[in-house]
């Protein structure tokens, strides 16, 4: 009987996986360097616009670490994803001032950014905010930052709404869209009442805020999960009136819709600066640098600027944006002005998170 | 009568009681074993997850940290702010008008297609009805912000016909758009489960009482309805209880004004208020299983053939 006519029996068959199966194990360490380059992954709880899939296969293609986004939409729900899950993710990405309150609750760990060759592409400002320093560590590496302003259809909306008051008139019933975020509503209520601390607000403070939300409510067209249908619903015609983020007038464009136009609230405003930063408890630190000096090169950035419309912290990308025909873009939106974005109140946790969404579904429901 | 002396006519084979030997118990634990993964998975996934729900409702959080300290604060307090017991209502109301209005589309569909349609056709129909599920949820839900919009293809049809000459914000983004897309994602569950009970009715009892008198709405009334009831009830079940917990299609197409409970307890958990959202969750879970208990009843059928049996 040739070897080819051998039956094959169940008890052959499994003692030749059992071989199979301890030959693989022992050759493993032979091939370790090739499976971890090709095997690396790093779970990422961001933003979508921290990214793009194109982006994240060329960083893999280049170096063997996969960048895996999971979403998240509001800070708050980031930060307890962490606490919660722990090593379950690797990077985390997070806005001003909840990036201490990450690093004072040991959920994630600073870094000494000049030890990244892509952080010498940054504004020196972006390397220097006194918030993410942790003695000669920074907490995070930054990314991205934006106002969160008023965008107005002048074809409905005839008088410039400079003042967040001016969204309490009653011809704009159902005509404002803004994303739904408890706390950062709430700030800007309070920073329309005239709080000192938005998100520190005392409780007469919160009252005042609550007040001016629920004048302000039945003006609400949409509370959106998501700021590309604050962006849909400009661009629609449904709403006149968005509260968001710089450059969303250059993506209601892109989305067929009408001009939009910016304005700025006498009141002042809130906004972000948000960064990337690394989860303690992750198996995966000793990868981060290298896959953040890969994925925040300067050509992506100036991409990433290109598709979401608001400022970053690269200034070689806005030396390549000038080049490449956008600098009136740019400049427009204050790309190369990053100090505006320690002027304006920037993001963070509430004193009283409780006390804040306990108001702000007091006045949102139905 | 002396029924001492009469000889008990002894059982069939079939029916003698199990032996507890040995092949007896294992031939039990058998018969249990295909219960077994539904046991483990409602257990860990369902009966465990609510118990910790449970306790959560009654705990309370204190700077992002769940504190195990027993109260019941976060149902004084739900009850006790006035926007809450409306959202409550109006989930509810939105739920009830959503599965009458589900059900009243679903029935004469159903009948139509077991009475008047032949049975290759049937089939064909069935698979079309079903073919939303070939396609996402969010994008079922989503699409009809393209119907709805102000761009959408009801505005573009009454700005053509000149009806009107601006768009019309009516459609979406407030409760009838809820309602509308509610009763779209729920009909094929209701469709197909009144189907299937359509199809097993004897339909010769509903000729012999027309032949004996009576009106068709009569004869629907008395002789269809009371043995399609557990049918009927199954489709109700499938229809209001995951309405009631609906988030997505009220958060897309409802706005401002469509808000239902599962919105506000999406806040809840996304601003750490674990122990307000879960308070919250059980409450709708309670409303559920109350229904549950009352539609039970419903779910048995009377003989009828009245064979006594």
């Amino acid at each position: 009987m040739s070897v080819y006519e051998r039956r094959v029996t169940r008890a052959g068959l499994l003692k030749a996986g059992a071989a199979g199966a301890v030959g693989l194990t022992f050759a493993r360490p032979a091939f370790g360097g090739l499976t971890q380059l090709e095997a690396t992954t790093l779970n990422w709880l961001t933003w979508s616009d921290h990214y793009a899939n194109d982006q994240l296969a060329a960083v893999a293609k280049k170096i063997g670490i996969r960048g895996r986004p999971t979403l998240f939409s509001d800070n708050a729900d980031a930060y307890l994803k962490i606490k919660r899950t722990g090593s379950q993710f690797d990077i985390v990405s997070g806005d001003a001032l909840w990036v201490p309150k990450y690093h004072k609750d040991g959920l994630t760990e600073s870094f000494d950014l000049s030890s990244l060759p892509v952080s010498k592409q940054l504004f020196s400002i972006a390397r220097s905010f006194p918030f993410w320093k942790d003695g000669s560590n920074y907490m995070g590496y930054p990314f991205s930052w934006s106002t969160v302003q008023i965008y107005y259809n002048p074809k409905y909306v005839t008088t410039v709404p400079d003042s967040w008051h001016a969204l309490l008139d009653k011809k704009y019933a159902g005509k404002i869209s803004l994303e739904n975020i408890p706390t950062d509503v709430m700030a800007i209520a309070g920073r329309a009442t005239g709080a000192k601390k938005p998100y520190s607000m005392t409780s007469g403070e919160i009252s005042r805020a609550k007040a001016f939300l629920k004048s302000f409510k039945p003006n609400v067209l949409k509370l959106a999960s998501q700021n590309n249908e604050v962006v849909r619903a400009l661009a629609d015609g449904s709403a006149w009136i968005g509260i968001t983020n710089l450059g969303t007038d250059d993506r209601v464009k892109d989305a067929g819709g009408p001009v939009v136009k910016p304005a700025y609230p006498k009141e002042g405003t809130v906004g972000f600066i948000d960064s990337e930063q690394i989860v303690k408890a992750s198996k995966n630190k000793a990868v981060f640098e290298k896959f953040i000096n890969t994925t925040e090169q300067a050509p992506w950035i100036a991409k990433n600027f290109l598709t979401n419309g608001r400022p970053l912290f690269n200034e070689k990308a806005w030396k390549l944006l000038v080049n490449q025909g956008h600098g009136d873009r740019a400049k427009r939106l204050l790309y190369n002005q990053p100090q505006k974005a320690l002027q304006m109140t920037i993001k963070g946790p509430a004193g009283d998170e409780q006390a804040y969404v306990d108001a702000f579904n007091e006045v949102f429901g139905a | 009568m002396n029924t001492a002396t009469e000889a008990a006519p002894a059982p069939p084979v079939d029916s003698q009681p199990l032996s507890e030997s040995a092949g007896g118990r294992r031939f039990r634990i058998a018969e249990y074993a295909g219960f077994v993964p539904a046991l483990v998975l409602y257990g860990a996934f369902f009966a465990v997850p609510l118990g910790i729900i449970v306790a959560y409702s009654f705990w309370k959080v204190v700077d992002y940290n769940v504190v195990h300290q027993w109260t019941i604060d976060n149902y004084r307090y739900f009850f006790s702010v006035a926007t809450y017991v409306r959202t409550l209502w109006a989930t509810i109301w939105v739920s009830v008008l959503s599965t009458v209005l589900t059900i009243a589309v679903a029935f004469p569909f159903a009948y139509w297609l077991v009475r008047y349609v032949p049975k290759r056709m049937q089939r064909t129909l069935l698979v079309l009805v079903i073919l939303p599920f070939w396609t996402s949820y969010l994008l079922r839900v989503y699409s009809w912000l393209n119907i709805l919009g102000d761009q959408g293809a009801i505005n573009r049809l009454l700005q053509w016909t000149h009806l009107t000459d601006h768009p019309v914000s009516f459609f979406l983004y407030d409760r009838p758009a809820v309602v509308l897309v509610l009763v779209y994602l729920y009909f094929p569950f209701a469709a197909l489960t009144l189907y299937a009970s359509l199809e097993r009715f004897d339909w010769d009892q509903f000729k012999a009482a027309m032949d004996l008198g009576a009106r068709p709405l009569t004869a629907m009334r008395r002789i269809l309805l009371p043995q399609i009831k557990p049918g009927l009830t199954t489709a109700v079940i499938f229809v209001f209880i995951p309405i009631l917990g609906e988030y997505l299609a009220p958060q897309l197409v409802g706005g401002a004004r469509g808000v239902m409970i599962g919105n506000l307890i999406v806040n809840f958990f996304s601003g750490a208020e674990y122990t307000r959202g879960a308070a919250a969750s059980l409450l709708i879970a309670v409303l559920i299983i109350v229904l549950l208990v009352i539609f039970r009843r419903s779910l048995e059928i009377k003989d009828p053939y009245a064979s006594g049996r």
